[in-house]
């Protein structure tokens, strides 16, 4: 997968894409290559300055995170108690957020720009150890990662005297072996360790206590990436395309029925519809809009009517949603909401570490219950329980904010925003014992999966 | 199928498993790439493997499987020659992957549980695996595969040789 092409719009007259251009698909840019158009060039700007002004250029460039909290990088790097050492740098490479497949093209196509990144950053947090944490599935993005940390080994840009600075800074390739907590960063940091990847309870936050218990920052890939492109390029070059707080460019994965899905390189200035009907090329066969995940499977769903919402962290929040890991899954109306919550209910299930109660209990019954009512065997009642447990917002219901980490939250948001988006459809499912959608095609283009008598099969999820 | 017999699995590979662990602070964080090294070697984990694995790093066998137990790529039983690993989340689902896992079982002669009748093909459904654009999708031992169609099925399987 390469990231596609943008269309002359005119709102991207002026934005230039620099994550992935010109890159043949299935094709990984060589040291030599990158070291030909400028590559690396953002280590020597880093290594003349201290590292508190790098941070103040992160932080003056508005970069937040990219893996789906969006917490200010900058500001995250200070937190790291003075004085404090060693202290170790973390990427998180596990990229397993439904929607999510922006990483992968990053790591396989130009490892490079990521191992730049994470010699600046550790410049700038005055670390000497970096590890990138990559999922067990991605078999290739290890070993293109792996052999482009040998190459730059071999160059002296890693190592004990990073480009003859005297500095060093190591990077070791660790893989996971499947389990989507893992990108949790405390889950991470534990896997990393060699134990199940059971989160922690915060505080302490790994910039204090993290991996070896010693200080640690953990950060996306896409986000040390920038990195290296705004010590390049410079702070007011990535402030150039901004919505209120959303700064510089983003990897947008497009998945579903669109009729061109694909990774996209994008300020985060334009609308879902800009993005849906002109990036996108519509949907396919035209067919009608029914919702978009706009940030990942854990994300609040969004309708047609809020399409003129900007793509951006702020513009998704006034729709009550979140641009979360920038996985944007678009479904016609030919899916039947019930049956993917009923997927997304399996997904938390099945993901959920077990540790904490409300989340592991929580996911099991939230999922039976959406399962029994896509079946056609939803009772009375079973939309009130589904309602006390995934609650109606922050710190409801019998999840939120009484579990460990995160996941807990997700696996109960989707369930409140389904109920909220589609609540008839789903008292028709257990007014009628069934499905309208039934019988519906989910795919519609000849060389597809087809089956015009399509039964929905909740294949998934029996364990 | 490709079955254990005998202890000593990573007996040509301590050198490489010694450089490993000074790669990290703590020998234990060598654990999962180490137990990646007896997968790659045997297409799963035995339990006499565990053992042995446990031996080199320095904790139990009980540890071990602990971790082995939560992961779900390591495979705890022998799987096939080709291991087929088809993503059947959201993205993937309202593409297609169901029909492209029914279709993929009865090309590859997988009649019933989780290996085809002739020990080639093993098949597991996946939860995302990132290729979310390309859907549906699937993994075949370390290779990816997008935008499945039963045309491009046929192909992938042809090539398990
Ligand atoms: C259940 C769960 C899964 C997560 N998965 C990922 C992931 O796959 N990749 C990622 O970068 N962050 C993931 N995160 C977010 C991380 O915990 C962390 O916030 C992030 O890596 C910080 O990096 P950033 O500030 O650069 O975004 C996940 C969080 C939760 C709660
Ligand atoms: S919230 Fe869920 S995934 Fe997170 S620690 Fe608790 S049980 Fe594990
Ligand atoms: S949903 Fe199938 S690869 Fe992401």
């Amino acid at each position: 997968m390469t990231v596609s092409t943008l269309p002359d719009l005119p709102a991207l007259a002026e934005f230039e894409r620099v994550f992935l251009p010109n890159i043949e698909e299935d094709k990984t840019e060589t040291l030599e290559e990158y070291l030909k158009v400028g590559g690396y060039e953002a280590v020597k700007i880093a290594l003349a300055k201290k590292p508190e002004e790098i941070t103040e250029i992160i932080k003056d460039s508005g970069l937040r995170g990219r893996g789906g909290a969006g917490f200010p990088t900058g500001m995250k790097w200070s937190f790291l108690p003075k004085g404090a050492h060693p202290r170790y740098l973390t990427i998180n490479a596990d990229e397993s957020e439904p929607g999510t497949c922006k990483d992968r093209p990053l790591m396989e196509q130009r490892p490079h720009t990521l191992i730049e990144g994470i010699i600046c950053s550790c410049i700038a947090i005055e670390s000497e150890k970096a590890f990138i944490y990559i999922r067990g599935e991605y078999y290739k993005s290890a070993k293109v990662m792996q052999d482009a940390v040998d190459e730059a080994y071999a160059a002296g840009i890693l190592g004990d005297n990073v480009m003859g600075s005297g500095k060093r800074v190591d990077v070791v390739v660790h893989r996971g072996a499947g389990a989507y907590i893992c990108g949790e960063e405390t889950a991470l940091l534990t896997s990393l360790e060699g134990y199940r990847g059971y989160p922690k309870l915060k505080p302490p936050f790994p910039a204090i206590k993290g991996l070896y218990d010693k200080p640690t920052i953990i950060n996306n890939v896409e986000t040390i990436v920038s990195v290296g492109w705004i010590l390049k390029k410079g702070a007011d070059w990535f402030k150039k395309f901004t919505h209120e707080r959303s700064t510089g460019q983003r990897l947008l994965c497009v998945s579903g029925h669109v009729k061109k899905p694909g990774v996209y390189e994008l300020p985060m200035t334009l609308t879902l519809r800009e993005i849906i009907y002109d990036v996108c090329g519509g949907m396919r066969n035209d067919h009608d809009l029914k919702f978009i995940i706009p940030g990942g499977s854990s994300v609040p769903w969004v309708l047609p009517e809020h399409l003129d919402a900007t793509w951006s962290m702020e513009g998704l929040a006034a729709v009550g949603s979140s641009l979360g890991s920038a996985g944007m899954m678009v479904m016609d109306h030919t899916v039947c909401p019930v049956w993917a919550l009923a997927n997304l209910s399996a997904f938390y299930r099945h993901e959920s570490c077990g540790q904490c109660t409300p989340c592991r209990e929580g996911s099991a019954w939230l999922q039976k219950i959406v399962m029994r009512i896509e079946r056609g065997e939803g009772e009375e009642g079973d939309l009130e329980t589904l309602r006390a447990i995934a609650g109606t917002g922050p710190n409801t219901g019998m999840i939120c904010g009484k579990s460990i980490c995160a996941l807990g939250d997700a696996a109960a948001w989707p369930v409140s925003s389904a109920l909220n988006c589609f609540w008839d459809d789903f008292e028709e499912h257990i007014k009628t014992k069934g499905c309208k959608y039934k019988n519906k095609r989910y795919w519609m283009q000849d060389d597809r999966f087809v089956n015009e008598t399509y039964e929905h099969k909740p294949s998934w999820g029996h364990h | 199928m490709r079955e254990s017999n005998a202890v000593g699995y990573l007996d040509d590979k301590h050198e490489e498993i010694e450089a490993l662990c000074a790669k990290y602070p703590s020998r234990r964080s060598a654990l999962l790439p180490v137990l990646w090294m007896v997968q790659n070697k045997l297409g799963w984990v035995p339990q006499d493997a565990m053992k042995e694995v446990g031996d080199i790093i320095g904790v139990t066998a009980a540890e071990v499987y602990e971790v082995v137990s939560f992961y779900t790529m390591f495979q705890q039983k022998p799987t096939g020659k080709y291991h087929l690993g088809v993503c059947h989340t959201l993205a993937c689902a309202i593409c297609g992957a169901f029909e492209a896992i029914d279709y993929i079982k009865e090309k590859a002669g997988i009649n019933h549980g989780r290996i085809s009748d002739d020990g080639r093909f093993s098949i597991e459904e996946l939860e995302c695996i990132g290729a979310c654009a390309e859907a549906p999708a699937m993994l075949v031992g370390e290779t990816l595969h997008g935008n499945l169609t039963p045309a491009s099925i046929d192909k992938i399987l042809a090539s398990c040789k």
